[in-house]
């Protein structure tokens, strides 16, 4: 399975920040969130359906409240905070050096990006360089990362269709199949096959074992390989295809001022992609092409994170071979807890995780401990789509939006 | 990058001069601030956040209480971001920049409800996170990290 595009890798110079290509939408109609339930008027009365908090569809333990008129939903409005642990309390409480194994458990399927991002806001916090080889691997993990994650949402979301598919179950197991590949190769590097603790402040925590780069580029030629086996089963099926085409649509603007990322603003037509506009770790370096779909709906979401998937793994395979030489950290060994101290100051850094810009603004007063640290998770903006989409939808349709929004609730409630 | 082109709005009709963290704006001009910034084009609200400044004694000078409310918006097109903020005594509400971004909506109920601030003019501040009937914003800098409550919690 010959990578095509390892051409593309490693440009001698970095190349400049390009500009996205990015409609300028009008307001579209929109559902109205607020509206006063009570002042409905039809034929009999409203049904209020709680959906959740326990529910397997809710992706963990979100609960929607539904006001439905027979089976069309009228009005939503979610609940969040299920999964609140005050990580932003915590993170106050802790020193820069102890605030990373707490934000693995944030997004629990995708620890690796929330780990960059803290690590990259207290570096520029401190302004502090890493080296090359550490930036390689930063982007191998997060790239790797990424396909983990969008096949246990692949598979997740299979599920939700249930037996209108003919058995949902069987994508499941294939694709949760795959991710135990990559999760056995996190498990090589780090020793951690879920909350790796692999970036530290300055560079990584563990350098490449001998081999990894043999066995990635094996597993990410697997993987792609089995790919358009998954598609063949979903996209191919005409049920799929009805049960999502035309679905949950969100027009550019909307998906904007609620400040949607990643994938699920990708569908909506917009071309911004935080790697190719703001390029962190090692993406100055090598050719990113986001995956773009116009339609705003489940069907272009499922299209762009499938895109996604290739592209992610066409980036780290063409990284893996031309890893540079060189140290892993770009400063002394943290010793103690107090050892980082940034001087006083702001910074707000934000990276493209699998579910979309993961920011984290962080402020200083020159202590050993973060005075403010706030973690911007895609998944409560994409949550907040949600009064605006389910409206005139059916509860099956509820299900199948909410699963293509791909929210993470340890994420979303922090 | 930040934008250069509001950086001159906002000194230009605001009087503001913006640093690295942009311009504090007071609280009377912020809806028109917003406002001012998404014809610009700045459509894509990025988040809004706030932190809590306890009373502070700097020599004779006492420097009460405040709320810093942070935004930060961006330009998709031009891939410019803006951030501003808005600080207010404690106790004085924040306008809600909802009817201009509409994801101000659950941004700032999570300020609301973590940090303390009052959006005036929000359509529906309820707390977010944290059960209706809590007590007090627990990212209040003197709010301690093991306030005893009911029972259950």
């Amino acid at each position: 399975m010959a990578m095509s595009a390892h051409a593309t890798a490693h440009t001698s110079q970095a190349k400049a920040a390009e500009l996205p290509r990015v409609p300028t939408p009008a307001i579209g109609p929109r559902a109205n969130p607020y509206l006063d339930a009570d002042s409905f008027e039809g034929e009999g009365d409203l049904m209020v359906l709680n959906m959740g908090p326990q529910h397997p569809s809710t992706h963990g333990v979100l609960r929607l409240k539904l006001w439905l008129d027979g089976e069309v939903v009228i009005k939503a409005v979610p609940y969040l905070g299920y999964l609140h642990r005050g990580v932003e309390k915590l993170l106050e409480k802790l020193s820069y050096v102890q605030s990373t194994p707490i934000v693995d458990k944030n997004d629990y399927v995708a620890s690796m990006t929330n780990e960059l991002a803290l690590v990259m806001a207290f570096e520029k916090l401190e302004g502090c360089e890493v080296p090359r080889r550490a930036r390689y691997l930063r982007t191998i993990c997060a790239e790797m990362q990424r396909v983990a994650s969008h096949l246990l949402w692949l598979g997740t979301f299979a599920l939700d269709m249930g037996g209108a598919l003919g058995g949902g179950t069987t994508a499941f197991m294939y694709c949760l199949r795959e991710r135990e590949r990559i999760l056995d190769l996190f498990e090589e590097l780090t020793g951690a096959r879920f909350h790796y603790h692999m970036m530290q402040i300055g560079g990584v925590r563990h350098d490449l074992p001998v081999g990894w780069d043999v066995h990635m580029k094996q597993v990410a030629a697997d993987i792609r390989a089995r790919i358009p086996e998954y598609e063949s089963m979903l996209s191919a099926n005409p049920i799929f295809r009805s049960r999502t085409k035309g679905i949950g649509r969100i027009d550019a603007r909307l998906a904007m001022e609620l400040g949607l990322s990643g994938p699920n603003l990708r569908a909506c037509g917009v071309d911004f992609d935080l790697r190719r506009s703001q390029p962190y770790a090692a993406y100055d370096e090598i050719e990113v092409h986001s995956a773009l779909a116009y339609e705003g709906d489940v069907y272009a979401r499922y299209q762009v994170r499938v895109a996604e998937m290739y592209e992610s793994l066409r980036i780290a395979t063409a990284l893996v071979d031309g890893v540079p030489a060189g140290p892993i950290m770009g400063r002394k060994p943290i010793e103690t807890v107090n050892a980082v101290k940034p001087p006083a100051g702001e910074a707000y850094v934000a990276i493209d995780s699998p579910r979309g810009e993961l920011g984290c603004w962080v402020v200083s007063d020159g202590s050993p401990r973060p005075y403010r640290c706030k973690l911007r998770p895609p998944s409560y903006h994409a949550l907040a789509a949600l009064p605006y989409l389910l409206p005139g939808t059916t509860i099956p349709d509820v299900v199948v939006i909410l699963g293509s929004l791909d929210p993470i609730m340890g994420e979303a409630d922090r | 990058m930040i934008g250069q082109d509001v950086a001159q709005i906002a000194h230009e009709r605001f009087g503001l001069e913006s640093g690295e963290l942009g311009p504090s704006v007071p609280r009377e001009r912020l809806l028109e601030f917003a406002s001012a910034l998404c014809e610009a084009g700045y459509l894509y609200l990025v988040y809004i956040s706030a932190m809590h400044h306890p009373a502070t004694k700097n020599g004779e000078a006492e420097v009460p209480a405040r709320y810093t409310v942070v935004y930060r918006v961006r330009d998709l097109a031009r891939g410019l971001e803006f951030p501003f903020r808005c600080e207010v005594p404690l106790g004085t509400g924040v306008p809600s920049v909802a009817s201009v971004w509409a994801g101000a909506d659950w941004q700032e109920r999570e300020a609301y409800d973590l940090v303390g601030p009052v959006f005036e003019g929000h359509p529906d501040l309820r707390r977010i996170m944290l059960p209706e009937d809590w007590e007090g914003h627990p990212l209040h800098r003197d709010y301690a990290i093991n306030t005893p409550h009911h029972p259950w919690r």
